[in-house]
């Protein structure tokens, strides 16, 4: 029985003990978290429910629409929505009301309290702390208004099903799903020796929705996923490789529900990897050098093998451990459990199982509590769990890590949220955690409710005797929840 | 106003610009940094309207030259600048096009690297260049200052970490922490936790200031607001010496617009953030240099969706009543085909560092090799403050 090792692996693979849970962890601590490494069965039932990617499509397509038709050429869009079957009276609808802009903010509020409220009462939070890790590894961020629907579908379809299973499925997901075509550009890339190109009258209409007619090469994607995805931005690649991938994965697109579907109560039902589509007509044809590798001529197959590949190189490896150590054990991860992790990785295929097996066998990741400080999301939800609360109303739990700095699925770039203490260890962001924490527990706190048991019950041996003291010492038992959920060991895992 | 977090600043608990020697003769200049990220389109923000190339080289992009706002011959500026463009026509503001850092790879992150770090190659230190110079502030100028950065963001970019210490503020949707449980943590943090003491250290003491400002609200693009904040900060006697604000959203890679459209909003929402800070910055404007720089420009021609990619040459802003405006600072090198750096960039032909070296050392009294690292063999630009 190793109370302390409970309450680490729960603070650090986890997302924090709920009260009670340390006693069902303490008995075997390494097998609790290995135990979570393995592909869920089925997602969680709130997860499971939220819309699919071409619902997400045209949930954007919809608000666009809107604005367009009270725009300046509302009118000719009129005309042409007209011309496309779509009824005078519905366009009338769409662009008196401001309903959709409504309707933006309520997916989104109910998206992430999908993910919240799973991260609140999981049995599985390992599994659930790897789903983030991932998710913003690839990052699909709304801060791209475009991409603004996006997050969730990618997140339940591209990560979800492949967190501990193979990287390289997950990486061909990644590249495949509408939601990162969509943020990094590559669904309008098309390759300047493409048909489409040569011939540009036979571009077929493509549907509706933002964005002009593509005529030419996006490297965006291609340059992030040798950047941010797979070798790192050290991992011995030049511009022409950024080319050349690009070039591979040129005609890598999404199919657009038509114009009347953004109209009226239409659903869309397609998944990301239904909604793909490979356009010959857009691909840039010929052989490509990647790499040192040549890539002969093979439809959608030439960037599926590419993609492989790139999962297999001993850079991706070394990415990949170096950010998994860096997530779990430390800020500057050390050497040696980055080489164990890499090899791990490698041995395997990229068995993301084998690879966290690896993680948690390292004697770093038990060495030292609370050397990570947490995210600002992380921070509520171990907060939720050590206050048994499982749920929370739509939009409460994302407007409370807005506040404190972290607003969910909007990181600034396609490299996502830091992982480390620097940006969140701020003068600013520590004192909205304070405020926030005050608010939470001005609602919380009643005189039976203890906060020195609580601490204890969901950090053991961990709870400082400096941490305990503040806490009853205080002038309420409302200060003495503020201070717990303030103190260092609460902010730290 | 906020007294309990002012009582908090008076009782001592922390100090942040608040005097920590009584004594002396202090710098009242003031150095702001405005850090647009995602590589804004200087082309679009400053047109070479009278290059004969112009034209066609930018294609849909290309503004119509009776819209743009006048600055000489060659250039003007995007029509959203208005405020910058009176600043310019009173010698307040100076453009530089053609400029760069030594980056000449096209990742945001790796250019933005480099433009914090003020080094030659990405990742080459963990420390901005803005920090080494308030580092190597003259002493008399550090004097009586225990912070002598201030980043207006949640978490202070790299351009402001490192050795000297800096504090950050941001306005906050949440209501204010009681002052006696602030007090009793920041007791336990003392105890067991310095890095939470210092942050929460910086924390008590901002707010007392920032929210002189009025009307300070959390959300939204606009940056009017946060430079409003700042100058709260820079006009007091012992404020920053230097402040950081970040702007993003100049990643244009489609639907750019010209002269409206995406870019022309943001160019707006800047435009109204330097006009703001030069208002309620009030007397201290005389001596304040703003700089507003990006990590580099975009390709001159448009993509196939009406934007455009990571480029070089870009164009950066020097305003403040310090500064020797009403010029374009530029060695043009052209937009003609033959005239680009690899067939599609505006060539940079100003190293970024020379006006950045030029503006520590004149403004803030600096020549410290440490700030711009291998940086000897470029000279800093002469000349670009008054008198």
């Amino acid at each position: 029985m190793s109370l302390d090792q409970a309450a680490l692996a729960a603070n650090r693979f986890g997302f924090g003990a709920r009260p009670g849970e340390l006693r069902s962890i303490a008995g075997d601590p390494v097998g609790w978290v290995k135990a979570q490494l393995t592909p869920e069965r089925a997602p969680p039932a709130v997860i499971a429910a939220l819309p699919p990617a071409e619902d997400d499509v045209l949930a954007f397509g919809r608000f666009y629409v809107s604005q367009r038709l009270q725009g300046e050429n509302g009118e000719r869009m009129e005309q042409r929505l007209e011309r496309q079957g779509v009824s005078r009276e519905d366009i009338q609808r769409l662009s008196t009301e401001d309903a959709f802009r409504q309707h933006f903010r309520a997916r989104y509020d109910n998206a992430t309290k999908a993910r919240l409220d799973t991260a609140f009462a999981t049995e599985r939070p390992a599994f659930e702390r790897l789903v983030h890790f991932w998710s913003n590894h690839f990052t699909v961020s709304a801060m791209k208004p475009q991409a603004a629907a996006m997050p969730p579908s990618f997140e339940k379809e591209a990560i979800r099903p492949h967190v501990g299973g193979r990287f390289a499925d997950m990486l061909v997901a990644s590249t495949k799903h509408p939601g990162m075509g969509i943020y990094l550009d590559n669904w309008s890339s098309i390759g300047p020796n493409s048909r489409w190109a040569r011939e540009p009258r036979s571009m077929p209409r493509l549907g509706f929705g933002p964005g002009g007619r593509p005529t030419g090469l996006n490297e965006n994607l291609g340059r992030e996923i040798l950047e941010l995805h797979t070798l790192g931005v050290n991992g011995g690649y030049a511009q022409a490789d950024v080319q050349a991938l690009a070039a591979i994965i040129t005609g890598w697109t999404y199919d657009r529900p038509p114009a009347r579907y953004y109209f009226g109560d239409e659903k869309g039902t397609r998944s990301g990897a239904q909604l793909f589509s490979f356009v010959n007509d857009a691909h840039e044809p010929g052989a490509k050098t990647l790499l040192g590798k040549s890539y002969p001529p093979n439809g959608v197959a030439q960037g599926e093998a590419a993609l492989q590949d790139l999962a297999r190189r001993p850079a991706t490896a070394r990415f990949i451990a170096t950010k998994l150590a860096r997530h779990y054990i430390a800020d500057t991860p050390p050497p040696a459990a980055v080489d164990r992790i890499a090899q791990a990785f490698t041995r395997s295929d990229g068995d993301l199982r084998a690879t966290m097996t690896a993680l948690v066998d390292s004697p770093e990741a038990w060495a030292s509590p609370f050397v990570k400080f947490k995210r600002p999301e992380e921070y509520l939800i171990s907060v939720m769990r050590a206050l048994d609360i499982k749920t929370l109303p739509p939009g409460v739990g994302a407007n409370a890590c807005g506040a404190m700095g972290q607003v969910i699925w909007r990181a600034q770039g396609p490299d996502g949220w830091a992982d480390t203490s620097g940006p969140w260890l701020s003068g600013d962001l520590v004192w909205k955690r304070i405020e926030w924490a005050e608010a939470l527990a001005q609602r919380v706190s009643r005189a039976d409710v203890d906060p020195a048991s609580i601490g204890e019950a969901v950090l053991g041996p961990l709870l400082s005797a400096e941490t305990r003291q503040a806490v009853q010492r205080a002038e309420s038992p409302m200060q003495g929840m503020v201070i717990l959920l303030s103190s260092p060991e609460f902010q730290r895992r | 106003m906020n007294l309990s977090r002012r009582t908090l600043v008076g009782a001592g608990a922390a100090s942040l610009f608040v005097p920590a020697l009584a004594f002396g003769a202090t710098t009242s200049k003031r150095l702001v940094v405005v850090v647009l990220r995602g590589g804004m389109d200087g082309l679009a923000a400053a047109p070479p309207v009278g290059d004969p190339a112009y034209a066609s080289a930018r294609g849909v992009l290309a503004q119509q030259k009776a819209q743009t706002l006048a600055l000489d011959a060659t250039f003007a500026l995007h029509p959203r600048f208005e405020n910058l463009h009176a600043m310019y026509r009173a010698g307040d503001a100076a453009v530089i096009h053609a400029t760069c850092t030594p980056y000449r790879e096209r990742s945001h992150f790796d250019a933005q690297n480099v433009l914090e770090t003020g080094g030659v190659r990405p990742y080459a230190r963990n420390a901005g260049w803005l920090n080494a110079a308030l580092r190597a502030l003259p002493a008399e100028r550090a004097a009586g200052r225990r912070e002598l950065g201030l980043a207006l963001a949640q978490q202070a970019p790299l351009i402001l970490r490192g050795d000297a210490s800096v504090a950050t503020w941001s306005p906050s949707p949440l209501p204010d922490a009681n002052t006696d449980t602030v007090a009793r943590l920041m007791d336990l943090y003392g105890r067991r936790d310095p890095g939470l003491a210092t942050a929460l250290q910086s924390a008590v003491a901002a707010n007392g200031i920032a929210m002189d400002g009025a009307g300070l609200r959390a959300g939204g693009r606009a940056i009017a607001p946060v430079t409003k904040a700042a100058a709260q900060f820079l006009k007091l006697p012992q404020g920053p010496v230097a402040a950081v604000v970040e702007m993003g959203g100049w990643d244009t890679h489609a639907n750019q617009g010209a002269e409206a459209g995406q870019l022309a909003n943001n160019f707006a929402l800047l435009d109204q953030g330097l006009a703001a800070l030069k208002s309620d910055l009030g007397e201290t404007w005389r001596d304040t240099v703003v700089v507003v720089m990006t990590e580099f420009g975009r390709t001159v021609a448009p993509n196939g969706n009406r934007g455009c990619d990571h480029g070089t040459g870009a164009a950066a802003f020097l305003l403040g009543g310090a500064v020797r405006g009403g010029r374009v600072i530029a060695d043009w090198p052209g937009l003609a085909p033959n005239q680009l750096n690899e067939g599609r960039d505006l060539r940079a032909t100003t190293d970024l560092r020379a006006v950045l070296k030029g503006v520590v050392r004149d403004h803030l009294g600096v020549s410290d090799a440490n700030a711009f690292p291998d940086s000897a063999a470029v000279r800093p630009v002469d000349g670009l403050l008054k008198g």
